[in-house]
């Protein structure tokens, strides 16, 4: 797989997973110990991102690999949660997140997904997505 | 028993039915199978030949099991039946439910029964609120078993209803044509499935099936274990005793385990619509109960400290550090019409949490946990600093930014007319309510202590204790009611003190924020004519404007309010007081079988004779199940200094002897001992 490189051109998600492997430490998952991989399906195709965590020290792959949690999910949610435009704990009440394993972990990952832009929550989602 | 309904729970999963089991809700009638939220069945309707049944008797066999002894027909007629009907349900994903009927008569008895189910996957809001439904609900016979759907966009809710015996499935049912042998029986099995898709709580079948073929766990053996594992009372006193134990089965049937956390439980709010995590509620309740089952304290920071804010969202009220208010699971959580995802709307629980978790290491000596809680609680202490001082003038204050589904009041008193000046006008927002003043002062005070001992950074420790110090010098000079020497209730958006006398002034004792030279008055209002009515102390006091004695947050005498008022008197070394606190609200108890209410009228005590219970629809409520236990605490006088346990008791006269034996804590075991000293 290819990975589009460039500000412009790159999705939430690729930058997501790119500036988190960068990052390398992270605090908030301090307490966090395993394996989450995300499965994100785009039409026919999927992709992986598996995350490994252990001690706030954070590896990013894009294999499949085994992981003691596996979500899988539209690549184009993840860009909602990777921007701060959707609700990570909300679409997973939706259904758009389906969750195998230790949910424990991705509560815990979830912390990492942005702020939602400024000016987009104060009336929640029906007026920001738009949908009658 | 409330109206005659009749209630089992299982988790978040519990059936609210008539007393023959029956459900038929309206739209805004609370009964029917809810589990997450979401309402799994709106009808289920048994009829035997084309009639309904009469109750002969319901019993609650253990808090998830229910047996209804039915026959047919309504009225005197069943009094010649020779049909005799039987329900036992189980709740757990979903229920089961083993439908039996005998045949009393010589000859064979053909019968056609009928269950009718249907669902309208109400959200608990809904309920609550009467809203229509925006997906699309349906109802479907597949694979044998009838499928109640329903849809909107990726949120799918189903309800599985199935049976062993043959019957004939329809949209509205199942119905089955039975032919029972002269003094026979018939038997049949019905599987009621909750399903959730993706969520990882999907089942195939209920977590009880019939009750000789699958095992159950006996209720009655693990409540006698939970029970037996706390601490044991001797006392000649019936209202403590009966309270006690009341609140230990209480406490048990609140245990509220999350998905993150299996086989680990926190308590919920309260029975059954606040089933769920609250973050005010569920502190209180573990402070309450620390030295009888601490371990409700360890699962409650672990739980609250995984959902802690980390982001800035107005639509959430959440910020970076702050603990979560409420958390909900329902079709209008899910599509953001309700913010509880989780709801971080408390200004008073980020303190609280800290708090906590001081409190717990003091008892218990778990260093562990605190160490693995060190950067939420770092997160919870700049929460305070960054993001709470709303107004700059260096005190947490409250203004909700979701106007339209957020909480106007984030403190304990969350009713809209709680907070008021003098005359009964309302201030506006931001307010800065005194008793939060107070849980910033003692958790700044708590935090520097972990820092020193448990996180090794004394510079760390300075800073807050000079903060504290400095809040506590400015809390005394711009709170203080000259006048009426009493704590203002709150600041208003100006800074103008919101004058009128109410209960959160004890909670000020509690926080340790009241100047020593100031304590006396406080003490003196608290136990006066117009706060104290003789079974408690009121929410607000007889004479201010909006003082109603049957007001919810505004007359009302709150049991565990009094509790922790009279930790805070003890803190001031008012013995008496505290006993006298004590002795009133524990007089209340028997009136309401040991259960204490969530809130009884204010009216003064020699008027009515006994306390007037507040309606509200849960029962038990977590912290006034919690406030015995405290209460207890409180007499005993018992405060972890070191590796000791403290005993310093100040009892109620009408106590002859108070023994409390096996409390646990990080002495291994100690046992307490108090005779009756103070009349009160």
């Amino acid at each position: 797989m290819t990975r589009r490189i460039g500000v412009g051109t790159e999705s939430p998600t690729d930058a997501f997973f790119g500036e988190l492997a960068a990052r390398g430490r992270e605090p908030l998952l301090k307490n966090a110990s395993g394996a989450v991989r995300f499965d994100l399906v785009d039409g026919d195709a999927v992709e992986h991102r598996c995350v490994t965590m252990r001690d706030g020290e954070i590896a990013v792959s894009h294999k499949k690999a085994r992981a003691d949690a596996v979500v899988r999910l539209d690549k184009a949610t993840f860009d909602g949660m990777a921007s701060g435009r959707t609700n990570a704990m909300a679409a997973f009440l939706r259904g758009e997140l389906e969750v195998e394993g230790d949910v424990g972990l991705v509560l815990l990952f979830q912390r990492l997904f942005p702020s939602p832009p400024a000016g987009a929550t104060s009336v929640g989602r029906s007026a920001k997505r738009g949908i009658p | 028993m409330s109206d005659g309904l009749v209630q089992i729970l299982d988790g978040n999963t519990f059936v609210v039915s008539d007393g023959r089991g029956d459900i038929e809700s309206s739209a805004t009638d609370p009964t029917g199978l809810f589990s997450f939220d979401t309402r799994f069945l709106s009808t289920w309707v048994l009829t035997v030949a084309g009639t309904r049944l009469t109750a002969l008797s319901t019993d609650d066999l253990q808090y998830f099991e229910a047996r209804f002894f039915l026959v047919p027909g309504t009225g005197t007629v069943y009094v010649d039946s020779d049909l005799s009907v039987i329900r036992e349900r189980a709740v757990g994903d979903g229920f089961h439910e083993q439908l039996t009927i005998l045949n009393h008569r010589g000859t064979p008895a053909e019968l056609d029964v009928r269950i009718d189910a249907a669902s309208d996957f109400a959200d608990l809001f809904e309920v609550k609120d009467a809203l229509a439904k925006k997906g699309l609900n349906k109802s479907i016979v597949e694979g044998g078993r009838l499928v109640l759907r329903y849809e909107r966009e990726s949120f799918v809710r189903e309800t599985w209803i199935s049976a062993s015996a043959p019957a004939l499935i329809d949209e509205g049912g199942l119905s089955f044509a039975v032919t029972i042998e002269p003094h026979g029986e018939w038997t049949t099995d019905l599987d009621v499935v909750t399903a959730i898709a993706g969520t990882g709580e999907r089942r195939e079948h209920p977590k009880y099936g019939r009750r000789d073929r699958t095992a159950r766990p006996n209720m009655a053996q693990n409540l006698e274990a939970w029970i037996s594992h706390a601490p044991s009372i001797q006392c000649d006193w019936e209202p403590l005793t009966g309270a006690y134990r009341r609140s230990l089965v209480d406490l048990a049937a609140l245990r509220f385990t999350t998905q993150t956390m299996p086989g680990h439980a926190l308590p919920a709010a309260g029975l059954p619509w606040f089933m769920t995590m609250f973050g005010r509620d569920s502190i209180f309740t573990s402070l309450q109960a620390l030295p009888f089952v601490p371990e409700l304290a360890a699962t409650t920071l672990r739980a609250l400290g995984e959902r802690q804010g980390t982001r800035t969202d107005d639509f959430r009220d959440e910020d970076p550090g702050r603990i979560l208010h409420e958390m909900r699971y329902g079709e209008m959580t899910a599509f953001e019409e309700r913010p509880h995802s989780p709801y971080y709307g408390a200004a008073d629980a980020t303190p609280l949490y800290l708090v906590l978790l001081d409190e717990y290491e003091r008892w218990t000596g778990d260093r562990e946990l605190v160490r693995d809680l060190e950067f939420e609680a770092r997160a919870a202490l700049r929460w305070i600093d960054e993001y709470a001082d709303l107004q700059g003038n260096g005190y947490v204050s409250y203004k909700r930014r979701n106007a339209e589904t957020g909480l106007e009041n984030q403190c304990w008193k969350d009713s809209w007319d709680s907070i008021s000046y003098r005359d009964g006008e309302l201030p506006g927002f931001p307010r800065a309510t005194c008793e939060i003043q107070g849980y910033v002062y003692d958790a700044k005070t708590r935090a520097a202590r972990l820092a020193r001992e448990v996180w090794r950074d004394p510079e760390f420790a300075l800073q807050l204790e000079g903060e504290a110090a400095a809040l506590k010098r400015r809390f005394n000079r711009d709170f203080w009611v000259a006048d009426g020497r009493f704590f203002a209730v709150a600041l208003d958006a100006d800074g103008r003190q919101v004058d009128s006398l109410t209960s959160n002034i004890g909670h000020l004792l509690w926080s340790g924020i009241v100047d020593r030279s100031k304590a006396k008055a406080v003490a003196r209002h608290l136990l006066g004519p117009r706060l104290f009515s003789g079974w408690g102390i009121r929410t607000l006091a007889e004479g201010e404007g909006r003082y109603n004695p049957i007001g919810y947050h505004v007359g009302t005498v709150w049991p565990f309010d009094n509790s922790f008022i009279a930790w805070g008197l003890r803190r001031y070394g008012f013995r008496a007081e505290a006993a006298r606190v004590a002795s009133g609200i524990l007089d209340a108890a028997p009136f309401f079988d040991g259960q204490l209410p969530e809130a009884f009228g204010g009216y003064p005590r020699e008027m009515t004779k006994h306390p007037v219970r507040y309606p509200t629809a849960c029962s038990p409520q977590a912290w006034s199940t919690g406030t015995p236990l405290l209460l207890l605490r409180t007499m005993l006088g018992l405060e972890p200094v070191g590796d000791q346990l403290v005993v310093d008791p100040a009892l109620p006269s009408r106590i002859g002897r108070l023994e409390l034996l096996d409390i646990p804590g990080r002495w291994g075991r100690i046992d307490a001992f108090g005779r009756g000293r103070y009349e009160t």
